[in-house]
């Protein structure tokens, strides 16, 4: 049974995999894209957003590189690699399997 | 894939830190640019914004050390941290780190030594394929040798073996363009090679079919080694003749490199066939039952245990003697190959043991040593430790830090003691016993011994790493903070029972080696039933050489009237061997009127010397009753026969025995003309033991020597003789050229290398209980300058002031010598067995090494106690 802030940090990995599916982005760009999608409601502070980002790459989920980007100057931009998309399915299964749950025992208990 | 990802990543974080770090930096600056850039979009003035975006964005060392975390190197990091650590605080305290590093390297260097010696004779498998199916068969517990004939049925009864060979270490002349050399082989049976499962270097190895008959297979095959220092490695020396003993042996083929036979002390260098023994050792023993004189050993079929091996051997050991007197008494028992069975293995084993236990003593001491100074040093620090626990660092941070701090001291004493391991090894390797046999020991150290090394400097760091971590676990931030001058010395802890643990493993290794000294000069002093000093000696083979029994008169009064032509020689005389040397016999007599003749009835392992007119006055061997031998003993006179004291009791139940007589073999009756005084025969360490001589003339042996006594220095005589021996015989072989001192090299070299063991032990014991109680006294005088300057300030005198600060570390040194000097002293009593004349109940012993001890503490005590005494009492109050 995990603990809730590994719960959370899962959520987060979880997350930050959705959002680079459908594309490379920068750390900036992951933050911002996350707040516009949840309707100004999932806001990442960097100090966990960026760990979070090393441990993905870390394990071997995302790929990061330096490119020009549209800030005006070279970000580090980060993909997903093809472990991290089967990463991905596996988390997103765990996480419908979840809301669902929750989703039961708020509606019928 | 991601395997690799992960690894080029990692190795990136860690390999090119300062690389990832501005990386990290540049990344969370963008983040940082781009919330400044929103706030200023919000028309916030840029300050304001630059503070806005501070705030939204939090702490960054935070967000760094977390993202460091996440990239997983931190404990690498922290470890090559604490390492530079260690090695700063070692060079801002240079005393301790060298004490600490050398002792350790000390303790190691000692151990694996040892390790190495033990490893090579008794761990190291013999170069040969599938090494621990091969066995040794013993002939009891003593003896080890068999009759061929009775090997020869064993071969073909045994179940057991799939295959049973025979060899026996020669010795044999080879010559080489006009010059005889001695060289040492072993005659081997046919199936030797392949039983030990050897390849040829070059050629091939001669057959079981090429070992039928006597004397009819003249092949001979080299050790590579000899091979190459002897022949230069020629290819075309396979397939040549070479000359032994004056036939023509043709080369058939090189042994592989590194196999110099199945003995790891003795390095064959020509290896033939069984069946030309009697060709090089003059008489045949082939088929005699009654001659004991074949090694045997074989391989084990597969399956078969070593209890299965023996119990068939029993078997076929009890149908032997039922069909022959002569093999009554066979038991079999088999040993690992390589140290001439259960005769050498048991001593070595048992003797590796013994210095290996004392070596890890060395090391244990070196530990207690190394601990009591860790200690010692973290309770100086705990402050530091204090102030670091109050800054945030957490306890099993400090705790890696100090078991990081030993490990660095382990591993440069581990390193040290590997040094001086393989230095002192490879010496080992080179040397070469003065001794006139090819005992060479390869020595050099193996993975093994680096192994054995690093897995006890590990220990050991482990070990003494343990005691300041106790403390540094205990460590309150207050206590270390408020207290850290205050040092409770009226306590007694655990710390305290270090410094006499290590003094009193320190004085049993002194004891002990001081037993070894003393029982070394008094072996040295041992009634060896002759007096050696003054002597030479020079050996020969007359059938080596080529001469015929019917020669050798005239060449031998040829030979003794150019010795005695040499000025200065006082006296000289034959004899087929000196007593201790490396050539000894054995015979069996019985007592006159015996009728059943076996072994049950027989006086055994008689020692027998065949000896020529003047022998007992040029050896000095005193004669208690009768007569020597004279010119008149000879072949056509009646038999007779010297004993020494021993055999006269054993024989006629009195010493005074001179006229009687008694039997040699079933029917030669001999008469006893003389009694000497007993001796040493085999070993300095025996048991009195009968001796028989026989005189030369009776009793033809090709085998000499020729021993001459004179003023001059028995080295320059033994050359004189050389040179003698020459001019009268140019044809002979000489061997065994040297002072007869030098020709009992052997029978002291355990005791020798038991000396120099335990002596270097004790040696270094005492440069261990020297930094111990160094490193103590200054500690307590560094500890207590205030103390010192009170009392001094208000007026004590400098003994009062010496009195305070060694009184407490007087009693741990006499705990701890007297507590040793007990174990030396139990110690000593196992020592008697192997090193002659020790007794552990010596008083001369026990005040030796209580002054040893006494003695290096007073030293150990003198450098602080004069910093203490010379303290200025205004200068250091001032300085606290």
């Amino acid at each position: 049974m995990p603990k809730p802030a590994d719960l959370l940090q899962g959520t987060l990995d979880l997350l930050i995999l959705r959002t680079l599916a459908a594309g490379p982005l920068h750390g900036w760009g992951i933050a911002k894209r996350m707040l516009v999608v949840s309707g100004d409601v999932l806001s990442v502070g960097q100090g966990s957003l960026y760990p979070a980002l090393h441990r993905l790459e870390n394990q071997g989920w995302i790929r990061a590189e330096w490119r020009d980007s549209d800030l005006g100057r070279p970000a580090k931009f980060y993909a997903l690699t093809a472990d991290g998309r089967r990463q991905l399915e596996r988390e997103l299964k765990s996480w419908n399997r979840l809301a669902g749950a929750v989703q039961m025992v708020i509606d019928q208990a | 894939m991601r395997a690799f990802q992960i690894f080029r990543m990692r190795s990136r974080a860690l390999l090119r830190r300062s690389e990832a770090e501005a990386d990290l930096q540049r990344e969370l600056d963008l983040h940082r640019e781009q919330l400044r850039r929103e706030a200023a979009a919000e028309g916030l003035p840029p300050a304001a914004a630059a503070r806005a975006a501070s705030l939204r964005f939090g702490s960054e060392a935070a967000a760094a050390e977390a993202c460091r975390d996440a990239r997983g190197v931190t404990w690498v990091n922290d470890f090559f941290r604490d390492i530079r650590l260690a090695l700063r605080g070692m060079r801002r305290s240079p005393a301790f780190a060298v004490t600490a590093v050398l002792s350790l390297a000390l303790g190691v260097g000692a151990n694996a030594v040892v390790f190495g010696v033990f490893s090579a004779l008794l761990l190291k498998p013999l170069p040969i394929a599938g090494a621990d199916r091969v066995f040794f068969v013993n002939n009891g517990a003593t003896q080890t040798s068999i009759s061929f004939p009775a090997y020869r049925e064993v071969r073909d009864r045994n179940a057991v073996f799939s295959s049973l060979f025979a060899y026996r270490l020669a010795p044999m002349a080879l010559d080489q363009g006009g010059v005889s050399d001695r060289e040492f082989g072993l005659l081997v049976t046919g199936n030797y090679w392949s039983a030990l499962g050897l390849k040829p270097a070059a050629g091939r190895f001669f057959t079981p079919e090429e070992d039928q008959h006597p004397n009819a297979s003249p092949y001979a095959v080299l050790s590579y080694q000899f091979w190459q220092s002897r022949f230069g490695g020629d290819p075309g020396v396979v397939g040549s003749t070479v000359r032994i003993n004056g036939m023509a042996y043709t080369v058939t083929g090189i042994a592989p490199a590194g196999f110099h036979g199945t003995d790891t002390f003795y390095w064959s260098s020509i290896f033939l066939p069984m069946m030309m023994q009697p060709q090089i050792e003059g008489r045949s023993w082939l088929d005699n039952p009654n001659d004991f004189d074949a090694w045997m050993g074989g391989r084990l079929k597969p399956g078969v245990t070593v209890a299965a091996a023996e119990a068939n051997l029993a078997t076929i050991a009890t149908q032997l003697a039922r069909e022959n007197k002569a093999n009554e008494g066979l038991r079999f028992t088999l040993s690992p190959m390589g140290l001439a069975g259960a005769l050498l293995r048991g001593p070595v084993r048992a003797f590796g043991t013994g210095v290996l236990l004392l070596a890890l003593l060395v090391l244990l001491a070196a530990c207690a040593n190394l601990a009591a100074l860790l200690s010692a040093r973290a309770l100086d620090r705990r402050q530091e430790m204090a102030v670091r626990l109050s800054l945030g660092a957490g306890r099993s941070r400090l705790v890696r830090q100090l078991l990081t701090e030993a490990l660095v001291l382990a591993a440069l004493g581990g390193a040290g003691g590997s040094l001086l391991a393989i230095g002192l090894l490879g010496a080992l390797s080179h040397w070469r016993a003065p001794l006139d046999f090819p005992i060479h020991l390869d020595v050099n150290p193996d993975w093994r011994v680096f192994a054995f090394a690093w897995g006890i400097t590990l220990v050991t760091a482990a070990l003494c790493g343990a005691a300041p971590v106790r403390q540094a676990w205990k460590t309150s931030f207050a206590g270390g903070l408020k207290g850290g001058r205050a040092l409770r010395l009226g306590r007694w802890t655990g710390r305290d029972l270090l410094l006499p643990l290590q003094l009193a493993l320190c004085a049993l290794l002194v004891s002990a080696s001081l037993v070894a000294a003393r029982g070394l000069t008094q072996a040295l002093r041992a009634p060896l039933g002759m007096q050696p000093d003054g002597a030479a000696v020079i050996g020969y083979d007359l059938n080596l050489s080529g001469y015929s029994e019917a020669a050798a008169p005239a060449l031998q009064q040829r030979l003794l009237d150019r010795v005695r032509g040499i000025p200065g020689v006082e006296s000289a005389a034959f004899a087929n061997s000196i007593p201790l040397s490396i050539d000894q016999s054995s015979t069996s007599v019985y007592r006159e009127g015996t009728t059943d003749f076996r072994p049950r009835t027989s006086i055994r392992s008689v020692a027998y010397y065949e000896i020529g007119p003047g022998y007992l006055h040029v050896l000095g061997t005193r004669l208690l009753a009768g007569r020597g031998f004279t010119d008149h003993d000879d072949a056509a006179a009646p038999r007779v026969a010297v004993v020494n004291r021993r055999l006269a009791v054993l024989l006629t139940g009195s010493a005074d025995a001179v006229g009687k007589r008694f039997l040699r073999g079933s029917h030669t009756e001999v008469e006893i003309v003389g009694v000497v005084e007993d001796g040493k025969y085999s070993t300095l360490t025996e048991a009195p033991r009968p001796a028989v001589f026989w005189p030369m003339a009776q009793e033809y042996n090709s085998t000499r020597v020729l021993i001459a006594r004179s003023t001059r220095p028995p080295s320059d005589l033994a050359l004189a003789m050389r040179d003698a021996a020459h001019d009268a015989a140019p044809r002979l072989a000489v061997y065994g050229v040297g002072s007869v001192r030098q020709q009992l090299g052997l029978v002291y070299l355990p005791m020798r290398a038991a000396v120099v063991a335990l002596g270097a032990f004790g040696l270094l014991a005492l440069m261990l209980s020297f930094t111990g109680i160094y490193g103590m006294a200054a500690y307590i005088v560094s500890r207590r300058v205030r103390d010192i300057a009170v009392r001094m300030a208000l007026g004590a005198r400098r003994a009062q002031v010496l009195r305070f600060l060694f009184a407490r570390i007087g009693w741990l040194v006499a705990c701890g010598a007297a507590l040793g000097l007990a174990g030396g002293i139990a110690a000593a009593g196992i020592l008697a067995g192997i090193v002659y004349g020790a007794s552990p109940r010596d008083p001369e012993l026990i005040l030796g090494s209580v002054a040893a001890i006494a003695l290096v503490a007073l030293a150990a005590m003198a450098g602080p106690a004069r910093r203490a005494i010379g303290t200025d009492p205004i200068r250091s109050l001032r300085q606290e």
